[in-house]
């Protein structure tokens, strides 16, 4: 066990924060968002249909996917330039659980 | 006996048998497998089994042709179910894998330190799965009933003893390799037919790109008819109702206890965001083909069956009229069917795609294994949410504290094998629309366990008195809103009973925040160990400092 500056651990957690809330605004933007405009949105069309219609069937969800996808890959990115070993992780955990 | 019949029934016998096979296979042998499978489940193949178990009977069957017949407002249903998840594994999921229990009412317990809530939150997690599991032992019910040509009930019973013999045996690690399998022969029963009919209408393969032309033939349709268009927002309900529907549903995905287990059964907080990441992917293969199923079954109505001549109607229609789910009357007496006369159950759009696109007897067959995959996935699921509440979180931890490894789990699966066969019995005369109970467990969800995890693991401040009366105050202004929307004609912004969790989610947080601040903080290890939460495994908080476990440099 070694001390980190409580600096590092900081930053940690507000590199992983600042993404989640990116993310959280785009996921607002592209379902409440859409909804909350949909009237002048149906005016545009997309694909064939209104765009507030594609969003609902279809856009938001995609979007959805890639933010869980880009979270996945960005957290392991911030994990690796903190010296984080997923190696590590896995047999810290293992033992660390309440199994009983 | 004819040959759809024998077709059908060997797809059912040689899914059932491999469901079994796969459960015998993965026999649990002690309580981490049987709660957490071992907590060794790659990533992947998580994604999958929480698909298969989100995705109930009500997905497979019923999602499309509730948005066949709410247009626009339908679309509430695909963005709640899916938008969840992102809530799910940004706020709860890694987190709660790192606090490392068995289940949702047990961290509850230890987070806020107190028995009292770790109770609340098992009764929530029995009330909450258990009215789901009604609606999925009926649905498989009535598809096992329709296809070996017996009574419903009968189908029912024969699905309780199928789930409750595999997830008795193999606990969560049998259930989720049978639920990877489940998601497999789901999935490719539902994109097949849609595929298909994908290539009749309009030449090409891929019906998430092609179905766009239909809604816009359908508008001039809708037009020329002067009904309301299909795609026109807000004609059910208000623009409000739509908000919060969509949010109860993604606030009670986040909570719901059954779904945030199977974060528990992977290795890190790694892999609980990955897993996240090919669980949304997987049941967005789904929830993208609703609408164009959706799209493409009401441009067939209207453009085959409705205006031709009544004695002239398409073979399919009679066998689905005979089944009292759809009907073709002709009212205006003028021998041709009008589009005002054909009134359509929204649970035949899905199955009956085979049928209308003329795909044969393997599909038709395909499509029935599915359903029963969808049912038995998400039911197997429940009845484990069901049995850890009852043996783990109240047997063990407040009855028996000192109960061997052994008599542990001859208590799970006693208790999976009677959760299975009360819910059945009720399942045999549900109480109401089954889509409508759903909706409740989903309000319910979100007034309970949304508040109490977002705090939990958020607000080191958040302490037992506070989430005690969070829940308590957040269930009851949820069954008090469904109670007074429903039958009081009680309602705010036009916001019906299914949208009544918003108001459960607020009042809990807004409880559980006064109380906490009104009352003792918790002790120091408390708040300690909620803010180790903020890092990776290897990263501890301690003694007001952060800790690095770097062992396997020095050893």
């Amino acid at each position: 066990m070694k001390k980190i500056d409580k600096k590092v651990a900081e930053n940690y957690f507000r590199a992983r924060n600042t993404a989640i809330i990116i993310y959280l605004i785009i996921w607002f933007i592209v379902s409440y968002g859409v909804v909350l405009l949909a009237e002048p949105l149906s005016n545009i069309s997309f694909m064939g249909m209104p765009l507030h219609y594609f969003m609902g069937a279809q856009g938001a969800i995609v979007v959805f996917i890639i933010l869980l996808f880009v979270n996945a890959v960005v957290s392991d990115k911030i994990d690796q330039r903190f010296g984080i070993d997923d190696k590590m992780n896995e047999t810290i955990s293992a033992g660390k659980h309440l199994d009983h | 006996m004819d040959a759809q019949f024998l077709v059908s029934f060997a797809l059912i016998v040689a899914t059932f048998g491999l469901y079994i096979g796969i459960a015998i296979y993965n026999k649990a042998k002690v309580t981490s497998d049987f709660y957490v499978a071992g907590r060794g489940v790659p990533p992947v193949f998580n994604g999958m089994a929480i698909g298969a178990d989100w995705m109930s009977a009500a997905s497979f069957i019923g999602l499309a042709g509730t948005v066949m017949l709410l247009g626009y407002d339908g679309l509430a249903y695909i963005m709640g179910w899916t938008g969840g998840y992102l809530l799910l594994t940004f706020l709860f999921a890694p987190q709660l894998r790192k606090y490392g229990r068995y289940t949702v009412p047990e961290f509850i317990g230890d987070r806020y330190q107190s028995n009292t809530a770790r109770l609340i939150a098992a009764i929530a997690t029995i009330i909450i799965s258990f009215t789901y599991s009604v609606g999925q032992l009926s649905g498989s019910g009535v598809v096992i009933g329709r296809l070996l040509e017996v009574n419903a009930s009968v189908g029912t019973l024969i699905g309780v003893v199928l789930i409750a013999f595999y997830s008795a045996m193999g606990g969560m690690k049998g259930i989720t390799w049978t639920q990877v399998a489940q998601y497999v022969v789901l999935i490719i029963a539902y994109l097949i037919p849609v595929i298909f009919m994908a290539m009749q209408l309009t030449n090409n393969p891929i019906p998430w790109i092609s179905y766009g032309e239909i809604v816009n033939e359908m508008k001039a349709m809708d037009q020329e008819l002067g009904i309301t268009e299909y795609v026109i927002p807000f004609t059910e309900n208000t623009k409000w109702q739509f908000l919060a529907l969509m949010f109860t549903l993604m606030a009670g995905t986040a909570g719901l206890p059954h779904v945030i287990v199977r974060f528990y059964t992977v290795a890190t907080m790694k892999a609980a965001r990955w897993s996240g990441a090919w669980a949304l992917l997987f049941i967005g293969l789904l929830y993208l083909s609703a609408p164009a199923y959706a799209a493409f079954s009401r441009f067939i109505l209207m453009d085959r069956v409705a205006g031709s001549s009544i004695d002239n109607l398409p073979a399919w229609t009679r066998s689905w009229v005979d089944t009292g789910k759809l009907s073709v009357a002709d009212k205006s007496g003028d021998g041709v069917l009008q589009w005002s006369e054909i009134v359509i159950s929204n649970d035949i759009v899905v199955m009956a795609t085979p049928e209308i696109a003329n795909l044969g007897i393997l599909v038709i067959g395909l499509m029935a294994a599915g359903a029963m995959a969808a049912a038995l996935s998400t039911a197997g699921g429940l009845m484990i949410a069901i049995s850890a509440a009852l043996s783990h979180d109240i047997y063990y931890r407040s009855i028996n504290p000192h109960a061997s490894e052994k008599k542990r789990l001859l208590v799970g699966r006693w208790s999976i094998v009677i959760a299975t066969v009360v819910a059945g019995l009720v399942a045999l005369n549900p109480p109401g629309a089954i889509t409508q109970i759903v909706a409740w467990a989903f309000a319910l969800a979100s007034g309970s366990f949304f508040p109490a995890l977002l705090l939990g693991v958020w607000w080191k401040r958040a302490n037992g008195p506070g989430v005690i009366a969070g829940m308590v105050v957040g269930l009851s202004v949820t069954l008090g809103y469904i109670f007074a929307a429903k039958y009081g004609g009680f309602t705010i912004l036009g916001i019906i009973d299914t949208g009544a969790g918003i108001f459960g989610a607020i009042a809990g947080v807004v409880t559980n925040l006064v109380v906490s601040l009104a009352t003792k903080s918790p002790s120091k290890q408390v708040q300690e160990e909620v803010i180790d939460l903020r890092y990776p495994e290897q990263m501890t908080y301690k003694d007001g400092e952060v800790w690095m476990d770097d062992s396997s440099h020095s050893s």
